[in-house]
């Protein structure tokens, strides 16, 4: 499968609902074992919440060493890859279920200590 | 009806002037009938105070308080110069045409309209030619600098939108944007965050302003509904504003960081406002620029 994203989002891939729209077309695809094609020919601006729902998302339960293996960008030029780099790293590293409290627990450590 | 004067005095963007923006705020938030303010003793206003008085002039407004900036008190030339020259005079009573020079258009944004605010950073801000990139760095740069925008519109609860305002400063060659809201706050957006994942009021209650952007600024994190990884935006403009040797500064509620050549700091400051102010000084020198991929010298 190819998807034209000049075609289907525009030049510029900047915002999370234009990421859920290459979600919702590339997830099951590529939840089945197919290779995906993003073609980003003209895209010429990106930010990193378009990412995070378009290609961050797919790891909530597609494995990243699979993903790679899948999902070919092509024409993504250097600052669209970084961004793209950026958000699968993070995503890979997120859990919905952290320790809130141990959080503020910490934070309220560093906070004493700045202070001292 | 009581008609509050509050005066308007030189303002820059050092810490001590936004300390300014930020008494004038807490007057004017105080005032239960009309606000003049009076321009006799304002020397200079650079665009975060341009930023910052139009928006809160709109706050004021929402709240039904009557605003009006007294233009016959503004006997500085080059002032008033410069707010007819972005536009700002004339949306606040004295009407006059934007025309170009050093600055950069004031500008409202009612809402996300990611095209408008594209196509303003990409033309009006970046691309008037100050600075000498090619057009694949120029939309790298805006595409960092629109994370501040959808944060601020998805995070701050601002019910009368954003609020942005810049400049060239052709002597030090720095490129300035300040974009401004009143909403809630990053150290209240936090807590409330905080509070709703179950940690107790009282240790939310504990955290200092600085703390709240301190964790805000890291990557990973993000208060919005759980589900897809996110908090990645301040960071890539971070990363961003350190490659260039600039500076990136944040004032939100009573907390202050700035990122600079020198590293982070995150600073607890004496007048908290409700709202947030982000302030990016960017170096107009095109030899700290270059992708590794670009075929051409940068300059």
């Amino acid at each position: 499968m190819k998807l034209l994203i000049r075609e289907k989002i525009g030049p510029r891939c900047i915002i999370k609902e234009d990421g859920q729209k290459v979600y919702d077309e590339i997830h099951d695809p590529l939840a089945h074992g197919d290779i995906v094609t993003l073609d980003f020919r003209e895209v010429a601006q990106f930010a990193s919440p378009f990412f995070n729902f378009a290609i961050g998302q797919l790891l909530k339960d597609i494995e990243e060493e699979e993903l790679r293996k899948l999902l070919q960008l092509e024409n993504l030029n250097e600052t669209g890859r970084l961004v793209v780099q950026r958000v699968i790293e993070n995503a890979a590293k997120y859990h919905g279920d952290k320790d809130y409290r141990k959080i503020v627990d910490g934070i309220l450590r560093q906070q004493a200590k700045d202070s001292d | 009806m009581a008609i509050q004067i509050i005066n308007i005095p030189r303002i820059n963007d050092t810490p001590a002037d936004f300390a300014k923006l930020f008494v004038i705020w807490s007057q004017a938030l105080d005032s239960s009938g009309e606000v003049v303010f009076n321009l006799s003793e304002c020397a200079f206003l650079r665009p975060n105070a341009v930023a910052f008085l139009g928006g809160l002039a709109r706050l004021l407004q929402a709240r039904g308080t009557s605003v009006d900036f007294d233009w016959n008190t503004c006997r500085n030339g080059a002032v008033k110069n410069n707010l007819e020259q972005n536009g700002f005079a004339d949306k606040f009573g004295h009407p006059s045409k934007t025309r170009q020079g050093e600055s950069i258009p004031y500008r409202e944004n009612a809402d996300m309209n990611m095209n408008e605010i594209m196509d303003y950073l990409t033309d009006s801000w970046l691309g008037r030619g100050w600075v000498h990139v090619s057009p694949k760095l120029r939309d790298a740069i805006v595409g960092r600098v629109w994370e501040i925008y959808n944060n601020a519109f998805e995070h701050s609860r601002t019910g009368v939108g954003v609020f942005s305002c810049g400049q060239h400063f052709g002597n030090c060659n720095d490129l300035i944007l300040s974009v401004v809201d009143f909403g809630q706050g990053i150290p209240a957006n936090v807590r409330n965050f905080f509070h709703s994942q179950q940690v107790e009021q009282d240790q939310v209650e504990k955290l200092s302003d600085a703390a709240c952007l301190k964790w805000a600024f890291e990557r990973g994190n993000s208060t919005c509904p759980q589900g897809v990884a996110r908090g990645l935006g301040l960071d890539l403009l971070r990363e961003f504003v350190h490659l260039n040797q600039g500076k990136l500064e944040i004032y939100s509620n009573g907390g202050y960081a700035i990122a600079d050549a020198r590293g982070e700091r995150f600073i607890n400051h004496s007048h908290p406002f409700e709202g947030t102010v982000v302030h990016i000084t960017l170096r107009c020198d095109e030899m700290l620029y270059q992708f590794r991929d670009e075929a051409e010298p940068p300059f």
